[in-house]
Formats: structure tokens, sequence, C-alpha cells
């Protein structure tokens, strides 16, 4: 019987016919104590009794007419005798093989749950507890529990980033203090790419940025970031920043979040931001290879550059150590005032006050789409949008007279 | 030759996208296709929806077994591509049918301990099926194929288009296998130009009926997993994947195309869906895991699967939507569902078991 349409069919509850008699698969409990009734209503029927079937509270037959009709009560009967042969078969061929029937529950302890009536008092929880069916059910809730029924296509999980936001808004309020300037730069509608340095040994800016636009924009915009592909590579890391709302830095990624018309963040220092030296805190590293500005080229988006201040004193860095950390798949280890020594402690950022600067949107729409095959242009351009950047930085720092209260 | 898997009878009905294109070009009523691999699922599925078809004239069935569903204009034969004789049987068969289109769908959808006979079937078999082709003047090859030959990793933009290398390791007998008959159908393109060959690369299959890796994998209470990584995993539905197949056959698309359900859903969540028991192995592990549960055949794949659980291997539909009219009725989270559904009367033994 492997033929499609009859798997089909089974997925749909069957009636309960006489042809569908050998599938019957009710548990071992409920086929004996259907027996067992039906036994006492032969025993009757011998004794001359009326047969009490006919009136008997069945599921069935609750708010039903008592049925008083001879023949609708003859062709219970009738019935009831055919199941009876039916079960009284099956009981000698199970006697004979020894063995329940091939299409009956070969482990009926197994079946789930919802087919079994819940057993009741101290006995019932207890042996409900026992079973590890119990535990394998609150596993998959609680599994589920935390997670959105559909994610977006690059994994964004709004309901699992609900859960784990209070820590976020916590390190955004509390922490961080983070204030904002020139938000209403920021175009309320349409594509846009914030183009920001980056910084921390554990870099939660792209988060920060996120609930800044999320929190001070008019339109509370939602943000996208690009997050460098090395992350994808550890475990945890990848996955949750993924759910978060991060997607992987490539070109194919950025142009379909653009097409849609996203409010994207970029970090085109990458790894070598992450990496910089305390002594090099502010110092716009290379940007890439002006990946950025192809982007905005082709797909005709504005660029916001964007200063974040405070970001770089988090979590001082002293020195790479990059001795056998690529057995581990590390580029580097970092070393900080405390973090090998006091351990994972010692990745807790500093409380330093943040500070985000929103500048003037920069247009590369006098390019065509082809300029981006320009390499030198490219390469012009992804340097002026860098020297805005470090200028808002010099100005922001000019301007603070505090690492801790800005 | 043994097949992995043995395969339903009637054709799921086609999807809604399918029966509205039915309408086309009228084209000699006596066209000609052939099916290699004729008794799998996807060939006998698609020479039942093609025996329903009225602009297909007949198919011809080669494989070892009988096919299943084999109707009126089904004329089967009995062919061994792992043969060497096989070039020369196949180029005879398709001369002597006047064959107009040719579904080489010969593949094997999970991978198998007998690597050896495999590259004969797969790679070779390709090889001879081409040749055989070109010799025969067939004027369309459709060939089945996998968005997993692209590779998981993790600098896979989330979505991989055609244009992109297949990276799949080459060090796995089952993509190179692959990855080697796409290129013997390519290689056909070149030496014949008047030739129209199709590449369907599709998302893994789910569905109440077919068996793949994918099914093996979840077929198991405890499944391992990469611990740490949830990659965003897609599917297709087998209803589509018999629809797209059939719209290659009908239609002329020339090319390579991705053949995808809608939407991703993470690998977690596709466990949670299917009622298992994730057991998150320590990544550097996985490939150790793999290979000593490969070898007392525990698990459904080899270590260099491993992979497929950490990194995005995630194809872009929109070329077979544009250029082939191909739009699956179902999306990922419904074949898991629909899957699951079939699966769960599995589990509990109230649906006989398709035995490989």
């Amino acid at each position: 019987m492997t033929h499609k349409k009859d798997n089909l069919e089974s997925n749909a509850p069957a009636p309960p016919t006489s042809a569908e008699g050998p599938r019957q698969t009710e548990r071992e409990g409920a086929s004996l104590h259907r027996r067992r009734r039906v036994r006492a209503r032969r025993a009757a029927r011998v004794r001359g009794e009326p047969p009490v079937s006919a009136v008997e509270p069945t599921p069935f037959s609750e708010g039903m007419e008592p049925l008083s009709d001879p023949n609708i009560a003859d062709r219970i009967r009738q019935l009831e005798e055919r199941l009876d042969q039916m079960i009284d078969a099956r009981a000698r061929l199970r006697d004979a093989t020894g063995q329940p029937l091939p299409m009956s529950p070969a482990r009926p302890e197994r079946l789930p749950a919802y087919a079994a009536p819940e057993p009741e008092g101290v006995l019932g929880t207890a042996r409900e507890l026992l079973s590890i069916d119990f535990y394998l059910r609150q596993w998959g809730r609680l599994g589920l529990r935390s997670r959105s029924e559909e994610v977006d296509e690059f994994g964004y999980d709004p309901v699992y980033e609900r859960k784990i936001l209070p820590f976020f808004e916590f390190l955004y309020r509390r922490y961080f203090r983070v204030v904002t300037q020139g938000l209403e730069r920021v175009p309320k509608e349409g594509r846009c790419l914030l183009v920001a340095n980056h910084s921390g040994t554990l870099p939660v800016d792209g988060m920060m940025l996120r609930l800044a636009l999320h929190h001070e924009h008019p339109q509370h915009r939602e943000m996208r970031w690009l997050a460098e592909d090395a992350i994808f590579h550890f475990p945890f890391l990848g996955s949750i920043s993924n759910r978060m709302g991060a997607v992987r830095a490539c070109q194919e990624n950025a142009t379909r979040l653009l097409d849609r018309d996203a409010l994207v963040a970029v970090f085109p220092e990458g790894m070598k931001g992450i990496g910089k030296l305390f002594r090099e805190r502010y110092k716009l590293q290379r940007f890439g290879r002006g990946g950025f500005v192809k982007l905005c080229l082709r797909t005709r988006t504005p660029v916001i550059p964007v200063a974040i201040v405070g970001g770089e004193e988090t979590n001082p860095l002293l020195a790479r150590v990059d001795y056998l950390t690529k057995a581990v798949g590390l580029p580097y280890l970092p070393v900080t005032p405390t973090f090998p020594f006091l351990g994972p402690i010692g990745l807790v950022p500093v409380p330093t006050k943040w500070k985000i600067y929103f500048g003037e949107p920069i247009h590369f729409d006098r390019h065509g789409a082809e300029a981006a095959d320009d390499e030198i242009l490219v390469g012009r351009l992804a340097e002026g949008v860098r020297a805005e950047i470090q200028s808002m930085l010099n100005r922001a720092l000019v301007e603070r007279r505090s690492v801790w209260f800005g | 030759m043994k097949r992995p898997r043995r395969v339903p009878a009637s054709p799921p009905a086609l999807g809604p996208a399918q029966a509205s294109r039915s309408i086309q070009t009228r084209r000699t009523p006596t066209r000609v296709v052939a099916v290699t691999g004729a008794a799998s699922f996807l060939g006998a599925s698609l020479i039942g929806s093609l025996e329903e078809d009225e602009r297909i004239g007949r198919i011809v069935a080669l494989d070892v077994t009988a096919t299943p569903n084999a109707g009126k204009k089904t004329r089967s034969y009995d062919v061994d591509l792992t043969q060497p004789a096989a070039e020369a049987r196949v180029a005879e068969i398709l001369s002597a049918e006047r064959v107009d289109t040719l579904a080489h769908l010969a593949f094997l959808a999970s991978p198998t301990h007998a690597t050896a006979w495999a590259h004969e079937l797969e790679s070779l078999g390709t090889m001879h099926v081409t040749v055989a082709a070109r010799h025969a003047q067939v004027r369309k090859l459709v060939l089945w194929s996998h968005t997993w030959l692209y590779g998981a990793h993790p600098s896979n933009p989330n979505f991989l288009t055609e244009k992109h290398p297949l990276r799949a390791p080459l060090t796995e007998p089952y993509f190179a296998d692959k990855i080697e008959a796409e290129d013997q159908a390519r290689k056909l393109n070149e030496r014949s130009p008047g030739a129209i060959v199709t590449i369907l690369r599709a998302a893994p299959i789910l569905g109440p009926n077919v068996r793949n890796a994918f099914t093996r994998y979840l077929a198991h209470r405890f499944v391992p997993t990469a611990m740490g990584f949830d990659p965003l995993v897609q599917f297709l539905h087998e209803v589509d994947a018999i629809a797209a197949l059939h719209l290659a056959v009908v239609r002329d698309a020339r090319g390579t195309f991705n053949i995808v359900g809608d939407g991703v859903l993470p690998l977690s969540t596709v466990i949670k869906l299917a009622g298992r028991v994730a057991v998150p192995i320590p990544h550097p592990l996985t490939e150790l895991v793999g290979a000593a549960g490969w070898a007392v055949q525990l698990v459904a794949a080899p270590a260099s699967f491993a992979k497929y659980l950490r990194f995005l291997c995630v194809a872009d539909g929109q070329k077979a939507r544009e250029a082939m009219g191909f739009r699956p009725a179902y999306t990922s989270r419904e074949a898991v569902l629909d899957f699951v559904s079939a699966q769960r009367l599995r589990d509990v033994r109230l649906l006989s078991e398709n035995r490989a």
C-alpha cells in the first residue's frame, strides 16, 4: 500500500466504516474498555433485556433525540454485531500470532499524549512527570516560545529580539546614556545608507545605532546593519546577531536590502575597526575597497556619514596577540586592561558616555551607475566620505570634556 | 542496480501556477519525451503528469526497474546507465523513438556508501546520456541538480544566484559527481549549440512522499546540530518540484535555474516543527562525529554535510520566476509542515513506509 493517494487519504480522519476495519488503531486500553462494554451488552441481549446501547449516552448521542425508531435500533444492533465479529477476529489473530496486528501501533505507549485522557490525581501527575515525552514536549514549547512563527528573508526574528532587547535597552539608556544629534537628517522614508566608524572589541555599535533610530527618529525607522563575515564563523555570535537584524556584509545582500528601500548601516572599517589599538582610537582605518560607494552608485542611494563617539573607549585594546589563535579560528586575541586576566568578566565594556552624530547626506547622483566600475572615482568618493566622518569625529572630540560624562 | 529509494505511484496534482499555464502554443501533438531514472520519485511523478498532458505524444521511460506510473503513452526500456554499453543503447533508443526532449533524472537523492557505483551512475551515466543525446540529436535536455552544489560557506550571500560558482566540497563524491554531471550538460550545450540545455537546481525537497537526505535527517527523534549555529534553510515542496520539471519539459528555457520555495526559516525552527530534539554538537567535533556516525550508518549523510548545519546555502529563485514562469505553490514553511504531517503518522506507524 505505497500509493500516494492512500497515504494522502489516511491523513484525513477516516470514518469508522467497516472497510476501514483493519486500520482501526485505538489505544490498547480504549479497545479493552470497548470490548468490555460490548461483552456486557451481549450478555444483556442473551438475557433478553432490551438493548441499552441505543439510548446509552455516548459522546455522539449527546444532545440528540433518544432513539425510539425500532429500525434504527435494529441497524445499530447489526452494526454492533459486525463490530463484535471484527474485534473477536482481531483478538483471535492476536492470540494465534502472539503479537499485535501489523497496522496497530507497535509501541502504544509512544502515542502522542492528546490521544490519551489526562490521568487524574497525584499518581497521574507523577506518572506524567516521569515520562520522557513530558520533558520533550516542554522542551519544544520552551524553544519555540522565544521564536517567531516566521522570520524575514535575512533571518530577523522580532519575537527573539523582543526577548533580548531589555538588555540592550539597559545599555542604551543607563549604561552608555546614548544621545544623538542630527537625526532629522535621516530621511523619513526611502533607501539610505549610514556609514559609521566601527569600534569596541565586542562591537555593540550596530545595535546602539539601531536603537537610536528606533527610539529617537520621528518615523521610528527600522535599521539593518551589515556585519563582517568573521562573526558568522563563530558559534552563537553569528546566529544571535542574525536574529537581531544583522546581515552579512556583501554586495548582494546590501543591494537586496536597498532595493526594498531599507535603511542600512555599514561599518566600512570592518575587522580593522574593531581591532584598533587604544592609541589609534578615532583614527579611521582604510575604508575597505570602497564597496559601499559602488553600492550607492549602483542603487542610487544617498550616504549619511555617522560618527559614534564613546564607543572606542569601551574596551581599550592594548595589544593583539596572534600566536596560535588561528587554530581556534580567532584572528587575534584581544588584550585589554581586564580581559585575559579577569576572564570573561574582563570583556564587560566600560560605561563611557556615547554620542552619535549624523552628518549631512551625500548624494552621488551626478555619477551614473556605470561609474561603479571606475576604481579611481570610487576610491576618491570613499575617501571623501572617510574624511567627512573623520572631521566630524575630530570636532566631537574637541567638544567632549569627559569620557565618562560627555 | 538498486535504487536508494522506491517511489510512490501517482503524481501529486500540479500546483495552481502550473494549471494556469497549460494553455500554450500548440506544438506537434506527437512530441516524445524520454525520462531517465523513470522509477525514481521524480521520474515516476513526472511521467504521471506528462501522461495527462495532451501536448506530449509519447513518453520513453529508461530505468532498471519498471515505472510505477506507466500509462498508455509510456514505453519502458530496461537501461542500466552504469554499464559501459549504455551510451550506444541510449543513443539507439533515442533515435529509434525520435525523442525530442530528454529529462535526465537518474541521480541519487541521498548519499550512499557505494560511492564507486554512484560515480558510475551520476558522473559517467550523465556522460553516456549527453553523448547519446548529441548522437540522436535530441532537441532539449533537462537536467536535475541541487542548490546544495553551491556549498555552505560563511561568505555566501543570503541568496545565491545562478551566476555564483559551485563551491560544494569536491572531496565528497555525492557533490563531486553532481558537479561533473552539470559540467557534462554544459559541454553538450557548447558542442551542439542548437540543443537547449536546462539545468534545474532544486532546493532540498520536502513533502509527504519524497525520501531524500533531508527527510532521513529529520526522521529520527534526536537530530544532530552544530552548537551555536542556526543557518537559514529553504525547501521545495515535491509538488512544486514536479511542476518545475513539467514546466521545463513543456517550455523552452535555456540555462540554469534555481528552483526553490519562497521564504526561509532557521534550521532550529524546522527541527522544532518536526517535533525533534536537537542534539547540539560543538562545531569542531561535528566532522568527527559525522564521520563516525556515517561509518556505522547512524547518520543520514557523511561528515562533509556538517557544513550545511553551520552555514547558509540558500538560493534565489527570481530567475526561474521571470524566465520560466515558475511560481511555487508552497512556501518553505508549508513544505515543512506538509512533510511533518505525514512524518507524524509514519512515527506512530499509521502510514505504511515507502521502503528504501
